[in-house]
């Protein structure tokens, strides 16, 4: 009869290989099984740390707007659209939040218009009672100074003028003096 | 059929193959040494860049509102003279390493470069390692063997062939 | 009524498949398994998943609002053929669509194996086919369901499929064959995790089921080009494939079953590689899981979409279940079903099969790699980084260039080992068909070297393999077969399918590098040039159905036409997109989009014109290579897959031997009167390698004692 072959050294490649594979694959699953949920996030993009670009443009009423004038106060930078579902939602939120601090007039808000119709825009703005000024962005170049990616997107200015948050997503008034209260906080 | 004068036949075939192929892919290769076009270069950089609010698309292609304000950005950038790298600083410094379609070769994003060659480099080395090392696994043939081929052999009709794989 | 109907269909599904799972597992567990096996449970969760469908599509025929599903995908001004393809346009109905395609296939593979029904191995398989559709079966009773009805009453009319859905009749083609393709390597992998159970890997049983493994991917082929024209078609630059994830997603099984489907001809012809044939096919229907779930959880376009979802994280449970079951499968049994023998040589017919493994398993990593990178890099250090198509271009030419080049060698090599001279006759007119073509080429003047590398590799496997199409249709004459003989059956189909790859390669190549997007603005009645093409702009027309408003520029290419660039907006959405328009030759493609409408009436308007060269060629390699896998599927006139390769075919009409009739001539004085010279080990085993022909009947003997013994040795 045929001799076997006489196992010398039982390598067991396939176990090994096959135990590596395993191992790889439970450190993926591990891995995307244990991500956070969305809410609205706060990014970490270049921009957070830096000095805010600055801003100077005439405004959806036709009045003019520049960034440094308001250099000694907190600014909420909001990138907004009127056909941007998520922006209909935060209008009632930045609305409470520009309500909350109309008396101590340390924040101030400030909108700008992303991809819209200046004449949309300012229906929009009218038809949620927003009191703050709205700049129009031509060519999409305060966008692109600021890194925003779709609306809403809003950005934390800080008395100095540095960019301290850039938040993506829908905000709100408690979230927004979270973050005022957090900077004031690490400042003092 | 392989007599020495088809063999050199055969040989000067293939000498002229590589002699051809070679001399065509020096011509061709050949660019001319014109440097591209302010509008091809833009072009070139902006189909790096990955339009922020699209799905995977480059800014060459999209027509979103941020791809539009890119490409205004970056046309500006060539006129002005820049160079590709500060362009493309430039857009990373307010969108992120993330605006980039080719992951940067230097730090973390270097795994994602070095990774496939390593893994095609150890995939060979595996396979020469089975090839070298099969041989000496192989079982000796006894006597059993040959008369049980033989036998196979006799028994087996003289036209089976045909045409299997 | 519909709802109702539908979670009865459902339920009647999810009940069989358990059922059957717990009887078939009782059965094994008690060593008796029935005589009529999973039969009945089968048809029953077919019968379930039919229920279900056609409730799904009554829902959507009679616009029935009170089902969410149809709320959200359908509204009463939707055209028919939307309609009815609304069922798979999201979530939930895509598993329905699953389902059903899954209960199918498993009463397919019921049906054929029915004679083997009591044999342990195809018990066990279709009881890992019966845990699968439990599985999504289960998902579509509980967190997917899709005859979840709306709260309060029923609104007058729905939203309407997603614009982009409602374009082209395409979406009525793709998904269903996608899915015919991915769930096809449901079986295989059932055979396989079966075959590793039982330890009974020798028999023959992964050869059996690989034309299961065809005609998944088949389809599978078919789907993915069939995505990328729609995409060409719809999505406005121009582009086929842009390495998004969802399209990565679906080639990953791809590449996988075409790396199984050459190295199972190793597994036959040999008996080597049966480890890695299975750990491949386990890979492969792991893929198709890994798909849906890439596809369905969102978690690429945002890691965090993914836990907002229900489905996300059952889906990738079961990714690392079947994961799981595989390699330790694989770990358990794997060393101990290894087949005796070897590879003799490196430059042989195994060796480039073993290449081609190498090259397509690396380009699935490739693939793999970049699609999940952005999500372990935003994991580990919560930044983004893209990993997009400039990245994948570079990694997979050189893989597309070897496999170019392979696919010219690989049919010429014989098994066992190849001497020099062979190669150096047998490719010697592809190898100049291919330095012809390049000289050609840069004659009329294409310049790159990449591009003219991929036209000269690509003429050189053109060659080569329409070579041996036209040997092995002359053997097959010469045989008394039919000429037509030589065109079908495995190898013949396969030689086909390269030719498809080819010239998808080539075209691919082409569009890819010498595609140019230019912008010409028009007034109406001007004309201007662009890329050599006249464009010619007459007017704009407005467009006013129920389904579609758009405002469409008429434009004439070269006197052709008129094509209808649009921008167009869909039902009751009120997002508009572009619609583009193409025009196709066999030279290029000329694409127009409307980059901006006239701001006043007489005002120009801008098109965007994007020429590519041969990508009409893409879609006629597509048709090539199912052409070629119909061929390949076809049996031929030969032994059962599970006989051994030196078993005699079926007796036939037969000329004599060429080694008979050139004795018989040269004894009757007469010249040879053929001279092609049919590769002679394609048609027996070679005897030109004298000490060791006979090593090729031992090995084949060793093979089947080996078989033996292992069979005998299994619990």
């Amino acid at each position: 009869m045929t001799e076997h072959v006489a196992p010398t050294r039982r390598l067991h490649t396939a176990r090994w290989v096959a135990g590596g594979g395993l191992l790889v694959a439970a450190a993926l699953v591990a891995l995307l099984a244990t991500r956070p949920p969305a809410d609205f996030t706060e990014v970490q993009t270049p921009l957070v740390g830096q000095a805010a670009p600055h801003i100077s443009a005439t405004t959806v009423t036709g009045g003019s707007f520049d960034l440094a004038a308001l250099r000694g106060r907190w600014v909420v930078v909001n990138f907004f659209a009127s056909w941007c579902p998520p922006c209909q939602q935060e209008q009632p939120e930045l609305i409470a939040f520009a309500y909350q601090h109309r008396r101590s007039t340390d924040a101030a808000l400030v909108g700008v218009v992303f991809d819209d119709a200046a004449s949309a825009a300012r229906g929009f703005l009218r038809s949620s009672g927003a009191t703050w000024p709205a700049v129009v962005d031509s060519g999409g170049q305060i966008a692109l100074d600021y890194g925003v990616r779709g609306p809403p997107e809003t950005f934390l200015v800080n008395p100095s003028g540095t960019v301290v948050a850039h938040l993506d997503g829908p905000v709100t008034s408690a979230g927004l003096d979270y973050w005022i209260g957090r900077e004031r906080g690490v400042s003092a | 059929m392989s007599t020495p004068r088809s063999v050199t036949l055969y040989r000067l075939a293939w000498l002229g193959v590589v002699l051809v192929v070679g001399a065509a892919l020096a011509i061709g290769g050949w660019r001319h040494g014109t440097a591209p076009s302010g509008a091809q270069r833009a072009a070139a950089i902006e189909a790096g860049l990955r339009c922020p609010s699209c799905d995977g698309v480059s800014v060459l292609d999209s027509s979103a509102a941020t791809a539009v304000a890119i490409r205004q950005a970056v046309s500006a950038r060539v006129r002005a003279g820049e160079s590709d790298g500060q362009i493309d600083g430039f857009l990373t410094s307010r969108y992120g390493a993330g605006i980039l379609l080719r992951p940067p070769v230097r730090g973390a994003t270097a795994w994602v470069w070095v990774l496939p060659p390593a893994a095609l480099l150890a995939g060979a080395a595996g396979i020469v390692v089975v090839l070298v090392r099969r041989p000496s696994r192989r079982p000796a043939v006894t006597d059993d063997d040959r008369a049980l081929v033989a036998q196979a052999l006799a028994t087996r009709p003289p036209d089976a062939a045909d045409g299997r794989w | 009524m519909n709802a109702a109907l539908g979670h009865t269909g459902v339920l009647l599904g999810l009940a069989a498949a358990v059922t059957g799972v717990v009887v078939i597992a009782v059965g094994l567990a008690r060593r008796r398994p029935q005589a009529h096996g999973g039969a009945v449970y089968a048809a029953l969760a077919l019968v379930g998943a039919v229920l279900a469908t056609v409730a799904m599509e009554r829902a959507f025929l009679t616009h029935d609002f009170s089902v969410a599903y149809v709320a959200a995908n359908n509204s009463r001004s939707t055209p028919l053929l939307y309609t009815v393809t609304g069922m798979w346009s999201a979530l939930a109905g895509s598993i329905l669509l699953w389902g059903l395609i899954l209960a199918g296939y498993i009463a397919a593979m019921v049906w054929r194996f029915r004679r083997h029904a009591a044999d342990p191995l195809v018990a066990w398989a279709t009881l890992v086919t019966l845990v699968v559709a439990a599985f999504f079966f289960g998902l579509m009773a509980g967190p997917a369901d899709p005859f979840r009805t709306v709260a309060g009453p029923a609104p007058a009319s729905g939203l309407g499929p997603n614009v982009l859905l409602q374009d082209n009749a395409l979406v009525a083609f793709h998904p269903p064959v996608l899915y015919l393709g991915l769930v096809g390597f449901t079986i295989p992998f059932a055979f396989a995790v079966a075959s590793l159970v039982t330890g009974r890997v020798g028999e023959g049983w992964q050869v059996a089921t690989r034309r299961w493994t065809l005609v998944a991917w088949g389809f599978l082929t078919v789907g993915i080009v069939l995505g990328a024209w729609w995409s060409y078609q719809v999505l406005g630059w121009g582009g086929f494939w842009a390495w998004d994830p969802v399209e990565n997603a679906s080639l990953l099984p791809w590449l996988c079953a075409t790396a199984y489907l050459h190295s199972v001809l190793v597994q036959e012809r040999r008996g080597l590689l049966r480890v890695w044939n299975l750990s491949l096919v386990v890979a492969t229907f792991s893929l198709t899981v890994l798909a849906t779930f890439l596809t369905r959880s969102g978690v690429i376009q945002s890691v965090h979409a993914f836990s907002d979802s229900d489905i996300g994280p059952l889906l990738l449970g079961f990714f690392g279940a079947v994961v799981a079951t595989g390699v330790g499968l694989i770990a358990w049994r794997g060393d101990r079903l290894r087949s005796p023998g070897g590879i003799d040589a490196a430059v042989s017919r195994e060796g480039a099969f073993l290449l081609n493994n190498l090259l397509f398993v690396v380009f699935a990593f490739v693939v793999l790699l970049g699609t999940v990178f952005p999500l372990l890099y935003e994991a580990f250090r919560g930044q983004q980084v893209t990993v997009g198509a400039p990245y994948f271009d570079a990694m997979t030419l050189p893989i597309g260039l070897a496999l170019l080049f392979l696919m010219a060698v690989g049919p010429a090599l014989p098994w066992r080992k190849a001497a020099p001279r062979t190669l150096r006759t047998r490719l010697v007119i592809p190898a100049w068909a291919g330095a012809l073509v390049v000289v050609a080429c840069v004659a009329v003047g294409v310049r790159g070297v990449v591009p003219l590398a991929a036209f000269g590799l690509g003429a050189f496997a053109f060659a080569a393999n329409v070579r041996q199409l036209v040997l092995a249709a002359h053997g097959a004459h010469r045989r008394g077969a039919g000429a037509w003989r030589g065109l079908v059956g495995r190898a013949n189909g396969g030689m086909v399918v390269h030719l498809g790859v080819v010239v998808i390669a080539v075209a691919l190549a082409a569009a890819t590098s010498f595609g140019h997007r230019g912008e010409v603005t028009l007034h109406r009645g001007a004309a201007a040039v662009s890329d050599g093409h006249r464009i010619a702009f007459t007017g704009l027309a407005h467009v006013r159905t129920p389904a579609r408003t758009a405002t469409e520029a008429l434009v004439f290419v070269d006197g052709r036409g008129p094509l209808r660039p649009a921008v167009s907006q869909f039902g009751s959405d009120s997002s508009a997109v572009g619609t583009p328009a193409i025009d196709s030759s066999w030279r290029d493609d000329v694409y127009l989009t409307i980059d901006a409408l006239p701001t006043t009436a007489s005002g120009a308007v801008t098109i965007g014109v994007t020429v590519q060269p041969l990508v009409s060629w893409l879609w006629a390699g597509g048709v090539l290579l199912v052409i070629g896998a119909a061929l390949a599927a076809v049996p031929g006139r030969r032994r059962r897959p599970t006989d051994p390769a030196s078993a005699p075919g079926p007796p036939g009409r037969t000329r004599p031997s060429r080694a008979t009739r050139r004795r018989r001539a040269r004894a009757a004085g007469r010249a040879d009167p053929h001279h092609l010279s049919p590769d002679r080990d394609d048609e027996r085993p070679s005897r030109r390698l004298a000490p060791s022909a006979n090593a090729d009947k031992q090995s084949e003997v060793h093979r089947r004692e080996a078989d033996v013994s292992v069979r005998a040795g299994s619990p």
